[in-house]
């Protein structure tokens, strides 16, 4: 097969993929977006409206398939009875950890990759966030801060439809924001007694999330049935397939092409720039090379840098990129799983009406304006009150015509949870490679994964047992139940680093507008570029990284400097 | 408890090994797997089992104004769980749990739990259900048996639509709307 010629290729078109294919396309590149999985139908893929009822395990899942198929994906929630299509075959997409360092690797191989089923929070940094790595003398420092970010924040921000609630607190910037839901009558009471206890410390706000709740850009306001996870029709809630890809679509400069595995990036060593990639097709397996001028790695964190991996040259023995000896290394998550839950005593004359998809949040407090001494950075929580429902009946004692009575007739007392999100340090010790001896269902060498969360993530974790059970004492609940479930790094779904941005090119794998130091025409813009991970997350960062990123390589291609 | 405390509850995170043995057993599996539920039949449960977890079943969200478990075939899917969703421990100590049951009843003066005069079926779920957190025997297999009752009810589509009328369009969220408890 003769090799395409474009102007820009992007890989991958997930959350940043979908991008770099708009950005590019707007700026008049012709663009081929290529997607390693199988195209979307919103028709017959998005099933939000299909009732447990009607699933043949009534939303139990099918246990014993996903067990056989997908023994890692499954530790996600959200690889559910309706959901699990969107997540990879583990069988088809192998990789390795040590057996005492176990990561679990959760991914999505579609066009729109995970922004179909992503949690849909998006919260700016700060410089609070920005200059942790210097002050404290972990990975490197950022290349750039908060006001290098900030227009591009609002430029994201303004095209993804943002529900959120402006607050004015320094460690979450406000961005541009539509009307805010409500918070429930127990929310509300909660933040409430929160502010006048804790001082204002500590602040119950809506989550901020990528949903509409009003209509925007051809894309409908939420019509609330609560399952974004499983698609949304009416296209409220942000994803590339909603939102992005239909924008680069109208260009008619953009080019998608399904079931497009790429294997790597093909170098130049006269030219010293990137040609193309080499690409095998996921149904033929056919290799393929395309061309251009530019090219996006947004394949995800992990796999962006498996490809430079495996992009080796006589002069990048490494892989393309790993001059600094840092390709592959500072691999990050989140941390979660500590938190409580409690049932407060107030607002039973209270219910609500409509299944809001969004949750509260807790933005972080710890290592605020002043430190804590057992660990450093810190954490948000999410959280939601809510009545169970009949959902209690399966705990609650009693049978009979008035147990049934109570579960069809009443609600429960609101039950209220937080759950903490948190910072995980960047450390060299955490780090992906190429596992000599395993490859894909496409013959591609595959990732071994050495991740383990340090001390400080494990003290931090302690903290958010104690601190969310604090707030449910303030609030006078009972039945207080706290929580710390130990869970391997990669299933908050947050994994980022592995190519970090920096100052030097002898101790990072990009400069301050992605560029790899080594090949200055190829951009990497998705979670591998942070070298740090703060404790929001991390998505609308990749989105404003991306968008600027593209915008430098315009102003490049234009002074015919790639 | 959530739906994913649900299955948590019944055992998923055990990890089973699991795979259709030959091409016979593939295409029986994937029949199996397209079946609708009302088309299923017991493929588990005996007779007499189904007869003492129908008993239950009913008696722990019996028919009044609204139906039962039994008329939205509740007994029909906790056999399809016990099939093609438990793993081969949990069954096990699912089904031994049902014999003891039956041995409990016989303290009580029947050989057979459903042959106990209604007094003492209601004192003995009682007993039982002050003891569903038992790791075995008949307190695990009654605990088990309402987990499923409850979920299994609440997730029929008759339920879902006649009962709890579940929305899945609303113009606009309203978090404060006065509610008293219909009981």
């Amino acid at each position: 097969m003769p090799p395409m010629t474009y102007d820009a290729i992007v890989v991958g078109s997930g959350i940043s993929g979908g991008w770099a294919a708009k950005e590019l396309t707007e700026k008049g590149l012709r663009t081929i977006v290529l997607e390693a999985g199988r195209p979307i139908d919103p028709a017959v893929d998005y099933v939000e409206h299909v009732l447990p009822g009607e699933k043949r395990y009534r939303g139990m899942g099918n246990r014993k398939q996903v067990e056989r198929y997908q023994p890692i994906q499954r530790h996600t929630g959200a690889c559910d009875e309706w959901s699990s299509k969107f997540f990879v075959n583990d069988l088809d997409n192998p990789y390795s950890f040590p057996e005492d360092k176990p990561f679990y690797w959760i991914r999505g191989r579609q066009v729109g990759g995970r922004s179909i089923m992503w949690g849909r929070c998006v919260y700016r940094w700060s410089d609070l966030d920005f200059t942790a790595n210097a002050r404290e003398g972990y990975g490197v420092d950022w290349p750039i801060r908060y006001n290098d970010l900030a227009p591009w924040w609002s430029y994201v921000e303004k095209f993804v439809g943002i529900q959120g609630r402006r607050e004015n607190l320094p460690q979450v910037p406000d961005g541009e924001f539509q009307a805010p839901w409500p918070l429930n009558a127990a929310e509300q009471k909660s933040r409430d007694i929160l502010l006048t206890k804790f001082g204002g410390e500590r602040v119950i706000t809506n989550a901020r999330l990528a949903v509409l709740t009003e209509d925007h850009g051809g894309r409908q306001k939420c019509h609330l049935c609560g399952h974004c996870a499983r698609g949304c029709i009416t296209l409220s809630y942000f994803s590339s397939i909603n939102a992005t890809l239909p924008a680069a679509r109208k260009t008619g400069r953009l080019t998608l092409r399904p079931f497009s595995v790429v294997h790597s990036v093909i170098y130049d060593p006269a030219k010293r720039r990137a040609t193309g990639v080499r690409v095998i097709d996921a149904n033929t397996k056919q290799m393929f090379d395309v061309n251009a001028k530019v090219i996006f790695l947004n394949a995800s964190a992990m796999e962006s840098t498996r490809i430079l991996l495996n992009s080796a040259t006589a002069e990048f023995p490494n892989g393309l990129g790993s001059s600094s000896g840092e390709l592959g290394h500072n691999l990050m998550d989140h941390i979660m799983d500590g938190g409580a839950t409690g049932t407060l005593p107030f607002a039973m004359d209270r219910r609500e009406i409509g299944n809001r998809p969004d949750a509260i949040y807790v933005p972080r407090f710890r290592n605020v304006k002043t430190k804590h001494p057992d660990f450093l950075r810190g954490y948000g929580f999410e959280g939601r009150a809510y009545r169970p429902d009949w959902e209690r009946g399966t705990e609650m004692p009693g049978f009979g015509a008035s147990f049934k009575k109570s579960l069809i007739g009443d609600l429960g007392p609101w039950e209220l949870e937080f759950g903490g999100f948190g910072e995980m340090l960047p450390r060299h010790e955490n780090y992906i490679e190429l596992d000599p001896h395993l490859v894909d269902a496409w013959g591609i060498p595959a990732l071994r994964v050495n991740c383990v969360y340090s001390d400080n993530e494990k003290k931090m974790k302690e903290d958010m047992v104690v601190s969310a059970t604090e707030m449910l004492e303030a609030l006078g609940a009972t039945n207080i139940r706290p929580f710390k479930i130990d869970h391997p790094p990669g299933l908050v779904i947050h994994e980022t680093g592995t190519a970090r941005m920096g100052r030097d090119p002898k101790t990072s794998v990009l400069n301050s507008h992605n560029q790899v130091w080594d090949a200055p025409n190829v951009f990497v813009t998705d979670g591998a570029c942070m070298p740090s991970t703060a404790n929001q997350n991390p998505s609308i960062t990749y989105m404003a990284l991306t968008a600027r990123a593209v915008d430098y390589a315009h102003q490049l291609l234009n002074r015919r400097e790639l | 408890m959530r739906r994913r405390e649900v299955v948590q509850f019944l055992g998923a995170a055990l990890a089973l090994p699991f795979i259709p043995r030959g091409a016979e057993a593939a295409i029986k599996f994937g029949k199996a797997l397209h079946l609708q539920l009302g088309d299923v039949p017991f493929r588990t449960l005996n007779r007499e089992q189904q007869v003492l977890v129908t008993t239950i079943a009913e008696m722990i969200i019996p028919e009044t104004d609204t139906p039962g478990a039994t008329s939205v075939k509740v007994p029909e899917f906790i056999d399809l769980i016990l099939t093609e969703w438990a793993s081969d421990d949990d069954r096990a100590a699912f089904l031994a749990g049902l014999r003891d049951i039956d041995v409990r009843a016989a303290a009580m003066g029947s050989n057979r739990f459903v042959d106990l005069p209604s007094a003492k079926k209601v004192e003995l779920l009682t007993a039982l259900d002050g003891a569903r957190g038992d790791k075995a025997g008949a307190g695990l297999a009654f605990g088990r048996l309402k987990a499923l009752t409850v979920y299994g009810y609440f997730t029929s589509l008759r339920v879902e639509q006649e009962i709890l009328k579940v929305q899945m369009y609303f113009n606009g969220y309203q978090g404060s709307v006065p509610f008293a408890p219909a009981v």
